[in-house]
């Protein structure tokens, strides 16, 4: 691919920011037209990459249609009743409301735009040239996540041919029970895929520089158990505790990283020079996630949204939609051979 | 045992017993093997008689990288594989699997060359130069800024093979890096490998099936029995001993009509077969009465993302017929087989099925009558035992007139019915896979390339239950590469060409005379003869 895919990752950033803090219909909408659009420009070179996501996007319409259904079904909030179901129906029982219709509608496009902007990406960007971007230390952990991100689309090439050959021996998905005869040949394949992927690595000199001695493995560990901790202390509040064990967890990670004993360094076969439409698309995210944060603080009803208890007219934030628009920059920056 | 050259050994087992974790059988038993340097070694035998265990041993993958308890010494390229490991190793030994899809590791396959490079610290410099030469080498410098899983599998294993020379190893380990290709891919695949071999002095260790496109270049067969006898040294003389049902039909022969020096190869063969003087055709095989018409197509007409696949397929399939469907890849043989199972919907067109209209019909509606196995048969078996995976297929088929024992007994795998199909030898499960469609007694059998990767007493059995199934009055069809197998027991061939059907009519008519689709006797003897068999009954007859 053309762009840098570090720049790539920096527009998904941009986009799922404001995804992930607020639900204002008009900044979810734009956000979404904003990634069909790059999607439309770029279908030009990456169709076939694209294509072979399909199925996670058509996957993720499935679970947002239960989740929309989920929302109006289980919570009875707002003014605007749509039908009353009887009180004596466990959970589902009470006023089914427009409101509630609403913010499942809302949330659903939310969840959406960002399995669309994340299979973008994915399509988009050069796996192996990132991992060359990353410094030699971190190499182990971008080789395993390039190596998972390949095993989703063989995935779903499995998953078809399975469920026709059970299909032609008359099975039919009616309920959850139906599954284990899609789900175990699928999950065994993929382990013996995984499995040979595992050996390969081995036979080509995959960790072949640089051992970490047990030691350093053993802080690597604690210093993840440590960070999680440090983040679930965080996020409930205890701030004392989560700020001791993250300084823990930040020195037990740099004891790890500086105590490997490398033996040859890696070498790169090929480095990407940056240019200028990287910088271009770079920015342009940096601006537009700047502008979310500042309206965040602003402005923040042009970010949030609230449908309960009473519906009322969304706000509309030109500012922050015009920092926005600023992501629509990828669909201009196609290669010239393309564009021609 | 029969001598071999004195030349140092690049690699030497010594007395190596293996047993993988919580297995209670030893995969290897005292093992001894010297492999010498500069050597093109064939390793055969049968599936599960240790071939990929015992190559595993030569790079460290075993016991490094599958645990388990390994017992004597293994030396490769002067160092001691046991303390070395796959990744130390990986500068002496390069290692190919048999699956193109899961051992590629990037999306580039210039990256993909220079991924071991790279592990290994090689200056950038000479990074580019290696990364040059083995694209030329291999013939794929074409390929070079391709993303591995748009190439065909014949590509994608010459890639894999550049890929794992790039550290200029001494020796070059394969197992059945051919077993999932088509002809055409595989002899691109092994061409190379013997260029490498002859041009170059790289010691090649490859597990193989297909003998008759190796044995010739080979120095050394390593032959593993069924019962586990090893059997070792030129491959002419270990052609000798050994079962003949593997070797290529031409050496079957030599066998047979007692040539000497065996030959190995057709044009070895030829002066022998001159010799023989078979000038008149051989008898011609019995016709077999065919029953009603079970699949009958008509017309039919199919667009596979824009591209018209198939075009005005007539196609009348009667009941007691094994009609072999042939063609390059991209034909649409598999499309044919998937369209007739309901998988895809034809533009134009019309499907019968035993006189019913099942154009647009559903597959499980189709698969009341008709069986389909796909081409990793494996991958339909889930149940925790293999008798629940019979009753899955029950279930769905009441009117099923096929018992559960006898369904078994009749696939070889009485005794194995409360076990875990999963547990299963690779042969027992593709029969186990057989048995779940079998005992939904189907009236048509749809199976798509179901040799690929089977060794050859597995393909002559099922050559064997496919034919009494014809008898039976089962239609049978199979899309295939495999042309031996289409000679000996298909009764008719559909030839596809491009979206068309470009010959259709018994074997005989079809594949003699062809260049690309004939067997080796068709292209020793010409005319109409086809099989080894045919061969053998007139030469008894005449004097020789």
């Amino acid at each position: 691919m053309t762009l840098d895919s570090r720049a790539w990752l920096a527009w998904a950033a941009a986009i799922m920011l404001p995804l992930l803090l607020g639900r204002n219909p008009y900044m979810l909408v734009a956000l979404f037209a904003i990634v069909l659009a790059v999607r439309a420009a770029w279908s030009q070179i990456a169709a076939r990459q694209f294509a072979a996501w399909g199925w996670f996007l058509r996957l993720a319409l499935v679970v947002v249609l239960i989740s929309v259904l989920f929302n109006v079904l289980t919570v009875h909030a707002g003014e605007t009743v749509l039908v009353h179901l009887s009180d004596r129906l466990p959970i589902i029982g009470g006023a089914l409301t427009f409101n509630a219709l609403v913010f499942g509608l809302l949330s659903g496009l939310a969840i959406f735009t960002l399995v669309l902007t994340g299979t973008t990406v994915a399509a988009l960007l050069d796996w192996s040239a990132l991992m060359r971007t990353l410094p030699a230390r971190a190499t182990p952990f971008a080789v395993a996540g390039s190596v998972a991100w390949s095993f989703l689309p063989q995935s779903a090439v499995a998953w078809r041919e399975i469920r026709e050959a059970q299909e032609a021996r008359g099975h039919r998905i009616r309920g959850p029970r139906d599954l284990p005869p899609l789900i175990i040949p699928l999950l065994a394949g993929a382990l013996e895929r995984a499995m040979t992927m595992a050996e390969s690595l081995e036979s080509r000199g995959f960790g072949a520089t640089g051992t970490s001695s047990q030691v350093h493995g053993l802080a690597t560990a604690l210093a993840s158990a440590l960070a999680a901790l440090a983040a679930f202390a965080l996020a409930s509040g205890r701030l004392v505790l989560g700020a001791v064990a993250g300084v823990i967890a930040l020195a037990g990670f740099a004891f790890a990283w500086r105590g490997g004993t490398p033996g040859v360094a890696r070498t790169r076969y090929r480095t990407r020079r940056w240019r200028r439409a990287d910088s271009i698309m770079v920015a342009g995210a940096a601006t537009s996630a700047l502008v979310t944060l500042v309206r965040l603080q602003t402005t923040p009803a042009g970010l949030h949204y609230e449908p309960y208890p009473v519906l009322a007219a969304p706000h509309v934030d030109l500012v922050l939609l015009f920092g926005l628009a600023l992501l629509l920059a990828p669909a201009f920056l196609l290669p010239a051979e393309v564009r021609r | 045992m029969i001598a071999t050259r004195a030349v140092a050994p690049i690699a030497n087992l010594d007395r190596v017993s293996y047993r993988y974790p919580a297995v209670a059988s030893l995969a290897l038993d005292d093992v001894r093997w010297r492999v010498p340097e500069g050597a093109f070694v064939v390793v055969a035998g049968p599936s599960g008689s240790g071939k990929s265990t015992l190559l595993r041993c030569l790079n460290g993958l075993v016991p490094h990288f599958s645990g388990g308890e390994l017992a004597g010494r293994i030396a490769v390229a002067g160092e001691d594989a046991l303390v070395a490991g796959p990744a130390r190793l990986s500068r002496a030994v390069g290692f190919v699997f048999q699956d193109p899809e899961a051992q590629l590791l990037t999306g580039r396959v210039d990256d993909e060359l220079a991924f071991s490079l790279e592990q290994h610290g090689v200056p950038p410099v000479i990074m580019r130069k290696r990364v040059e030469e083995m694209l030329d080498l291999l013939g794929i410098a074409h390929l070079r800024d391709r993303d591995p899983a748009t190439l065909s599998g014949g590509e994608r294993q010459r890639v894999a093979v550049a890929a794992a020379l790039a550290l200029h190893p001494r020796l070059l380990v394969l197992d059945e890096p051919t077993s999932q290709l088509d002809p055409w891919g595989a002899e691109d695949v092994l061409t190379a490998l013997t260029r490498l071999n002859e041009d170059l002095g790289l010691s090649i260790v490859l597990a193989e099936h297909r003998l008759e496109r190796v044995l010739s270049h080979a120095d050394q067969l390593r032959f593993i029995e069924p019962n586990g006898d090893v059997r070792e040294g030129p491959p002419e003389a270990v052609a000798r001993e050994i079962d003949p049902i593997v070797l290529p039909p031409v050496t079957q022969l030599g066998r047979a009509l007692d040539w000497s020096p065996l030959p190995l190869t057709i044009k070895a063969g030829r002066p022998f077969a001159r010799s023989l003087d078979l000038t008149d055709s051989p008898a011609p095989p019995t016709v077999e009465p065919v029953g009603e018409v079970a699949f009958d197509v008509r017309g039919l007409t199919l667009a596979h993302d824009t591209r018209t696949v198939l075009e005005a397929i007539d196609l009348p399939i009667h009941a007691g017929e094994l009609v072999a469907l042939m063609g390059r890849n991209g034909s649409g043989k598999t499309t044919l087989l998937r369209s007739l199972m309901g998988f895809h919907r034809p533009q134009s067109g019309r499907i019968m099925l035993f006189g019913r209209d099942v154009t647009g019909a559903e597959p499980a509606e189709i698969g009341r009558t008709v069986g389909y196995l796909p081409q990793q048969p494996g991958t339909i078996l889930f149940a925790e035992r293999l008798i629940d995976e019979l009753r899955f297929t029950l279930k769905h088929r009441p009117q099923s007139r096929a018992g559960i024992v006898e369904t078994l007994d009749r696939l070889g795998l009485t005794g194995l019915a409360e076990r875990h199909p999963r547990d299963l030898s690779g042969g027992e499960r593709e029969r186990a896979a057989l048995a779940a469609i079998l005992v939904g007694s189907p009236r048509v059998l749809l199976l798509d390339e179901p040799t690929r990767g089977m060794d050859a007493w597995r393909k002559a059995a099922l050559g064997e239950l496919l034919k009494d199934l014809r008898r039976e009055g089962v239609a049978v069809v199979l899309a295939t590469h495999d042309v031996e197998l289409v000679a000996r027991y298909a009764t008719r061939v559909v030839l596809l060409g491009d979206r068309e059907i470009v010959a259709d009519g018994p074997p005989a008519e079809v594949l003699a005379g062809s260049l690309t689709f004939s067997t080796q006797v068709n292209k020793l003897f010409g005319g109409a003869w086809l099989t080894v068999d045919q061969v053998l009954a007139a030469a008894h007859t005449v004097s020789f």
